[in-house]
């Protein structure tokens, strides 16, 4: 369970992100959604303890996650290429991502194997650097490492983006069996609403760094967020 | 043989004709043109608005000042030069010498270009889909490139003594004949030296080649087989007789520059330019798993030091200080009361790659930070690793340098002393001091010249990490007792080295005290 005490995070004196309070519980599939500057990425930030906090705290399992490092061994994140090593192979960047969780390689190709479709024969033996490919194939890598981990919690910053049409449906299932079977707490900022609402049961919505909206996702939420977002 | 006789007519028709010929002029009115100089103007704009770019005032000022200072020392060089050859060689003709030297310059200025040139490729990018003419744009990367300390440093280095020594001796034709065709040689160079190290870059054979050219003929020289000294003196000599023969260095620049433009012309595609992207392959370092999580993470510096230009420069140029010792360790200074003047070399060969790397040791991996910091990786445990790499190196400089033994078997215990320090004390202040760096660094760049990361309080580190041995062995050393001193060196560096524990502790400590402020600063580049 992941607990959100009064943080504030403040950059020239306009708050980016003020939460009195909120909760992830585990089997959640949360979508956070907002414009941009609605404090989304910064909130996952604060989560992953990448930013300080000026006020409040952020607790993992009761734990501050500014003060313990226990987190780590349970949390995965992608939120922008500087979460990979971009000078690695994607092989190399796997086996080294599955040594920190104590994974053999022939743990970690077996797992791979599992994503071959995902991977679309374009990422393994590519003969590239990460620096390399491109940047919806540097996504896939950062969602496989993330998955490799075996997360509890796992933090996606606008997962949808760079995808192509098939990765995306794919990525929407996998998520899906994820939340549900394992028990985890998927957090996922989209600009995209029909996967959000497609794939989360719990909707958030940001602005200028409040929560101003916190619904569970029903038939309606698609047609109540195209209002809000109306221009 | 009518046939040929036309031919040749022809031939002589066409290279002849007045609209050819004025074409002829077309780079030189290029160069002039207005577009040249808008292009221009842009990359003197990216120049100062670089992320390379020293930022602050304070570091500009220093900058200044050190470029003055180059270029006086060669000023100076060039001015004293007359005399320091009529005092060494009395009875030569102190030009002949003069003109013996030249080629060695030359040979020396294609081995500085080949390290220190870059290729003003990328910075076409933006203007290919406009509407310039690729002339224009070959014209202006033909303009840029002359901008270049290695073609201002021959004005710096021959004028002084063409005015003192030639001008008086041989006349102004002759002198300006001179003058005109050393710049004309080091416009063969620099355009010769950019049409090899594109080649070479996009084909590692014309490296290969280049190394074992250059190899031969300092073989050569070196064995007596071949005088370069005497082949120069021999063609700048007769160069100050016939003033009409600087039409050969002008047909030798005209040539480079205008090969160099063709195959621009050519070839003006961005992958055609820059590296082919041979296949990458995964890299495994069996070896270094027997240490564990500190082995891996050595693994990491190792490749992003292998695949990355500007840690790659720096560790090399770790490399070729160790030949440092040469220049320093000599006899004259292998007497008791001169030691101060082995330390330094000794810590400098040592250290080095400590000092140089190591201040940047979280900045390297700047662009990955934010993943490295959410990974399963204990900041400790990351922290060890950087120091487990500044001591493997330091020990490897070590057990290298141990052949300067031969020369003096008394240069082994104070390089001792010097690895000691560096392995257990200069590399824990450096990473000390690597945890108040906030600015990231962009890998590709290369490294000379390249000021990006570094502010004032980097000059500072790199003197005090030089200065320190120097606070413990220097009292010892004035008080008589020099080997005392070099002992309290080795003996406080292992005490530190003993107390790695608590350091990690305390760095552990002091890395979490300003990880926002670093990593915000990474984030930002």
């Amino acid at each position: 369970m992941i607990t959100i005490n009064n943080i504030v995070k403040s950059y020239r004196n306009v708050a980016v992100v003020n939460i009195p309070s909120l909760e992830f519980r585990e089997g959640e599939l949360i979508g956070l959604v907002g414009n941009n500057g609605a404090g989304k990425t910064t909130l996952f930030r604060l989560l992953l303890d990448l930013v300080r906090a000026d006020k409040g705290e952020i607790l993992s399992r009761q734990h501050n996650v500014a003060v313990t490092e226990d987190w780590k061994s349970y949390t995965a994140a992608y939120l922008d290429e500087g979460f990979l090593i971009h000078y690695l192979t994607p092989e190399e960047y796997f086996y080294f991502i599955g040594k920190l969780h104590h994974l053999s390689k022939a743990d970690v190709d077996e797992f791979l194997a599992g994503f071959e479709a995902f991977f679309d024969g374009s990422i393994l033996k590519s003969g590239k650097f990460i620096r390399d490919l491109s940047k919806g194939n540097q996504f896939k890598v950062g969602i496989a490492a993330c998955l490799l981990q075996k997360p509890e919690v796992l933090v996606l910053d606008e997962p949808f983006a760079n995808l192509d049409p098939s990765s995306q449906m794919r990525l929407v299932k996998m998520l899906k069996e994820l939340a549900i079977r394992k028990k985890m707490i998927v957090l996922v900022s989209s600009h995209d609403l029909n996967h959000v609402t497609d794939v989360c049961h719990r909707i958030l919505l940001m602005e200028r760094g409040r929560i101003i909206k916190d619904i569970d996702t029903t038939a309606d939420t698609l047609q109540e967020l195209e209002t809000y977002f109306q221009v | 043989m009518t046939g040929v006789r036309r031919y040749n007519r022809l031939f002589y028709v066409k290279i002849f004709h007045p609209l050819r010929i004025y074409s002829y002029f077309d780079p030189v009115k290029l160069f002039l043109s207005f577009m040249t100089l808008t292009l221009l103007s842009h990359q003197w704009k990216s120049f100062w608005r670089g992320r390379g770019v020293a930022k602050s005032l304070a570091m500009q000022i220093f900058l200044g000042f050190l470029i003055l200072y180059l270029l006086l020392s060669c000023l100076f060089l060039g001015f004293s030069l007359g005399h320091f050859l009529h005092s060494w060689y009395p009875k030569q003709d102190p030009i002949r010498i003069y003109c013996g030297l030249i080629l060695y310059y030359f040979a020396l200025d294609v081995i500085m270009r080949f390290i220190f040139q870059e290729l003003p490729v990328i910075s076409v990018q933006p203007y290919l889909i406009q509407d310039i003419r690729r002339r224009q744009l070959v014209t202006y990367l033909n303009a840029r490139s002359l901008f270049h300390f290695l073609n201002l440093l021959p004005l710096f280095i021959f004028l002084p003594f063409i005015f003192t020594n030639i001008t008086p001796a041989y006349g102004a034709a002759a002198a300006t004949a001179f003058t005109l065709s050393i710049l004309l040689l080091t416009c063969f160079n620099h355009f010769g030296m950019l049409y090899v190290i594109r080649k070479a870059y996009l084909n590692t054979w014309w490296l290969v080649g280049f190394v074992v050219a250059v190899a031969a003929f300092a073989a050569l020289d070196y064995f007596h087989l071949l005088s370069a000294s005497a082949f120069s003196a021999f063609l700048f000599m007769n160069m100050l007789g016939k003033p009409w023969l600087v039409l050969v260095p002008l047909l030798l620049a005209a040539l480079t520059f205008l090969n160099n433009r063709r195959f621009l012309l050519n070839n003006l595609y961005l992958e055609e330019l820059s590296k082919k992207d041979g296949n990458k392959r995964s890299a495994e370092y069996t070896w270094l798993q027997q240490w564990g999580m500190a082995g891996e993470l050595i693994g990491l510096d190792i490749k992003l030091i292998l695949r990355n230009k500007r840690p790659r420069s720096v560790a090399s140029i770790s490399l070729i200080f160790l030949v440092y010792g040469l220049i320093f360790y000599r006899p004259i200074y292998l007497v008791p009361f001169k030691f101060a003047m082995l330390l330094f070399p000794a810590i400098f060969m040592t250290g080095l790659f400590i000092i140089n790397y190591g201040q940047f040791a979280f900045a390297w991996q700047s662009s990955s930070f934010d993943g490295l910091l959410t990974s399963n990786l204990p900041v400790a445990e990351y922290i060890k690793g950087k120091l487990f790499l500044f001591s493997s190196a330091s020990t490897i400089a070590f057990v290298v340098t141990s052949l300067y033994g031969f020369i003096d078997w008394r240069i082994l215990p104070i390089q001792m002393a010097a690895w000691l320090y560096n392995l257990g004390l200069n590399s824990m202040l450096t990473l000390w001091f690597a945890t108040y760096s906030y600015k990231g660094l962009d890998l590709t760049k290369s490294a000379t010249f390249n000021y990006q990361g570094i502010g004032a309080s980097t000059w500072l580190y790199a003197l005090a990490a030089m200065l320190i041995p120097f606070a413990i062995f220097l009292p010892f050393f004035f008080s008589g007792y020099p080997w005392a001193g070099i002992a309290a060196l080795g003996i406080v560096g292992l005490i530190s080295f003993l107390f790695r524990g608590w350091w990690i502790e305390f760095l552990t400590k002091q890395f979490y005290k300003r990880k926002h402020l670093i990593l915000q600063g990474f984030r930002e580049k």
